[in-house]
């Protein structure tokens, strides 16, 4: 019987199963006579709690990190609220027993930070409730089991990993750890990945369908769990295990480091991403910024129009996550292809040429004006930049520039904050922009070319369709054409031109981009580091010798083939 | 006792950490502090209860301070807040 579940933490993780039940903190709740003594119960517990979460902080700085750990001293400082604990104490003095009295404000404090609408406040309300258990604990008697003591290459089977219990961990003794819940941005999944051990989460009854002393390879980049596996899986496993520990540890080399090539010249290296909650995953691998955030998920995810104040939430998430490294959000990119009922899209002949993304939101100024207010506001909270998908001409920029001008005398007067510098750029993934890419450049911000779109408009495939995918690629001349003249076109007018397609993480065609000139790569977060080294294999010179031989060539073939053969 | 209105200029409202900066500025003097927001009390030196108001920015409120060294603890408490508390 094997498993599956969420690919939280990568690596690969092989040892035997220990199966972590976290003590249950049921009591029966009773009135209380002698409320002094009682009272007194309530202070003991909050002194050890506070004891014992200094100690555990005190081990995660040294094992872990300062910030994971400032999440336990975080803790600290709330239950040391002398208004807080007055609450309770008055409770306890009406005669309500301790446990009763730290539940009912705890979850009272829980509610109305949830409450709040102001989303850092939001997140604090999980915190209010590990503060809770944690003085329960306390209270009952019932400390959480000791990760310490664990033995060598355990895999660690909870119901959810939390800070507390994460505290105790020593770094290697802990081979995997699966968990009931959690997705990739809970805290399971940011503690494991801070200590570099393999996780699957989300694996429903796990700690039922595992048994202690069981042999388990956890494979936390696929998300499965192998169950007591033969002599040839673990061999393999083991294998695997080696290289992922050779790569990571190369990889770890270029953490921290500017993005340069090998003859020094730098550049920018962003991650993409689909939510705001992945900017946290982008910035954890280094990125050292967001080149293209989709907002597409708010409107797919949702059965009516996001309003204003929506978007600017999560905008504003993002923003905070990225702190004030650069964040492009690109508007809107929805057409026909797509069925959003609320937002009244007609079925269309050929959708990828119809009415979609800049053309619709010029259109129909109601859904776009939100979206943009939304974006501007945000742009208080960090370094947000616009980035309008499938402009064709500059009179389409121009529009989108004038409509943001408005919002911004809209807001002067309404007193509300934004960026009056926020940058406004093109996605550059047409033929028709890619042509007038000097004329746009004079109107631009910045350029982000979509390597995805620009290749299948531009050599008119479809790469869904299998008897015509063969033309679909970026090695074909007419492509690299295109992105030379878009590359240089903004590199003379003095604007940032990046590139945010699956292209540019490619490092068979990274030289080609040194040698055009590209001053910005956008990858997935999981290419963030490979595309660091890549970039820094080359010189510029080597990289412009070997793109002028490659431009002299005449079919994708024996583009492909000479860039292969030199692929380092 | 002392008392004067200030407007929240941090972007981000009273979060955990201005509100912790907040509580600790309180601490340093002798006098109750206490802000006053839509006719609600909010104890000064209760980090969690300053949270739970959720405060945001642009919004105004008003410092009261009452005790021996009232005048120099709303002085101070109201220039924190009016100086964008570190944010």
């Amino acid at each position: 019987m094997d498993l599956t579940g969420t690919a939280a933490s990568a690596g690969i993780g092989i040892g035997r199963v220990v199966v972590v039940e976290e003590p249950t903190l049921d009591y029966v709740s009773r009135t209380v006579e002698d409320t002094a003594a009682e009272t007194e119960r309530f202070n003991a517990a909050i002194a050890s709690y506070v004891d014992y979460t200094n100690g555990q902080a005190q081990t995660m700085r040294e094992t872990v990190g300062e910030k994971e750990a400032e999440i336990l001293t975080g803790h600290v400082v709330m239950i040391s609220d002398p208004y807080m604990q007055g609450e309770m104490v008055k409770l306890i003095e009406a005669g309500m027993c301790a446990e009763d009295a730290l539940v009912q404000i705890c979850d009272m404090f829980a509610s109305m930070f949830e409450a709040t609408g102001d989303e850092l406040t939001m997140q604090r309300a999980t915190d209010v409730r590990d503060v809770k258990t944690g003085v329960l604990a306390e209270l009952l008697n019932k400390r959480p089991v000791d990760m310490g003591a664990l033995p060598l290459d355990s895999i660690v089977v909870t119901h959810d990993l939390t800070p507390s219990m994460t505290a105790g961990i020593r770094p290697g003794a802990v081979a995997g750890v699966v968990t009931e819940t959690g997705g990739l941005t809970s805290h399971s999944a940011i503690l494991a990945r801070a200590m570099e051990i393999p996780a699957v989460l989300s694996v429903p009854g796990s700690c039922h369908k595992l048994a202690d002393g069981e042999l388990v390879i956890v494979d936390g980049s696929k998300g499965t769990i192998v169950v007591e596996p033969d002599e040839a899986t673990l061999e393999q496993a083991r294998a695997d295990q080696a290289a992922f520990a050779a790569e990571r540890a190369e990889l770890a080399k270029f953490i921290g480091c500017r993005t340069t090539t090998a003859s020094g010249e730098a550049v920018e290296l962003f991650a993409n991403i689909g939510k705001p909650d992945d900017a946290t995953q982008a910035m954890e691998r280094d990125a050292e910024g967001v080149g293209l955030f989709r907002t597409e998920f708010l409107f797919m995810d949702s059965t009516s129009m996001p309003t204003e104040e929506e978007q600017f939430e999560a905008y504003k998430k993002a923003a905070l996550i990225c702190k004030n490294k650069p964040l492009i959000i690109r508007t809107l990119d929805i057409g026909g292809d797509k069925e959003i009922p609320y937002l009244g899209l007609e079925k269309e002949d050929n959708p990828f040429m119809g009415f979609r993304a800049v053309r619709f939101c010029l259109a129909r100024e109601d859904i776009y004006r939100a979206q943009l207010r939304a974006l501007l506001r945000a742009s208080a909270f960090g370094e947000i930049r616009i980035m309008v998908p499938l402009v064709t001409c500059v009179d389409e920029l121009t529009a989108v520039k004038a409509l943001i001008k408005r919002y911004m005398q809209e807001f002067d007067q309404e007193g509300i904050a934004y960026n009056p510098d926020i940058q406004i750029g093109v996605m550059v993934e047409t033929p028709a922009a890619a042509v007038v890419a000097d004329l746009l450049a004079e109107e631009a911000d910045f350029f982000s070319i979509g390597t995805n779109d620009l290749t299948g408009y531009t050599m008119c495939a479809d790469r869904g369709n299998d008897k015509v995918r063969y033309l679909y690629s970026t090695y074909n001349p007419a492509v690299l054409r295109s992105i030379k003249r878009i590359i240089e076109a903004g590199n003379e007018a003095g604007i940032l031109v990046g590139m945010c397609g699956e292209a540019a993480a490619d490092p068979t065609l990274i030289p080609m981009w040194i040698a055009f000139g590209l001053g910005e790569y956008s990858v997935s977060a999981t290419s963030v580091l490979a595309t660091r080294k890549a970039i820094s294999l080359w010189t510029k010179e080597e990289a412009c010798a070997l793109a002028d031989k490659v431009m002299q060539l005449k079919t994708a073939s024996d583009v492909y083939e000479a860039l292969q053969e030199a692929v380092r | 006792m002392f008392s004067e209105k200030v407007t929240l200029v941090n972007p981000q409202g009273f979060h955990m950490r201005p509100a912790s900066l907040l509580v600790a500025e309180v601490g340093k003097f002798e006098s109750t502090v206490k802000i006053i927001r839509n006719g609600n009390e909010i104890p000064g030196n209760s980090l969690m209860a300053i949270m739970a108001a959720g405060i945001k920015c642009g919004e105004e409120i008003e410092v009261q301070a009452e005790g021996a060294d009232e005048e120099a603890a709303g002085r101070a408490v109201v220039d924190f807040i009016a100086s964008g508390m570190g944010d």
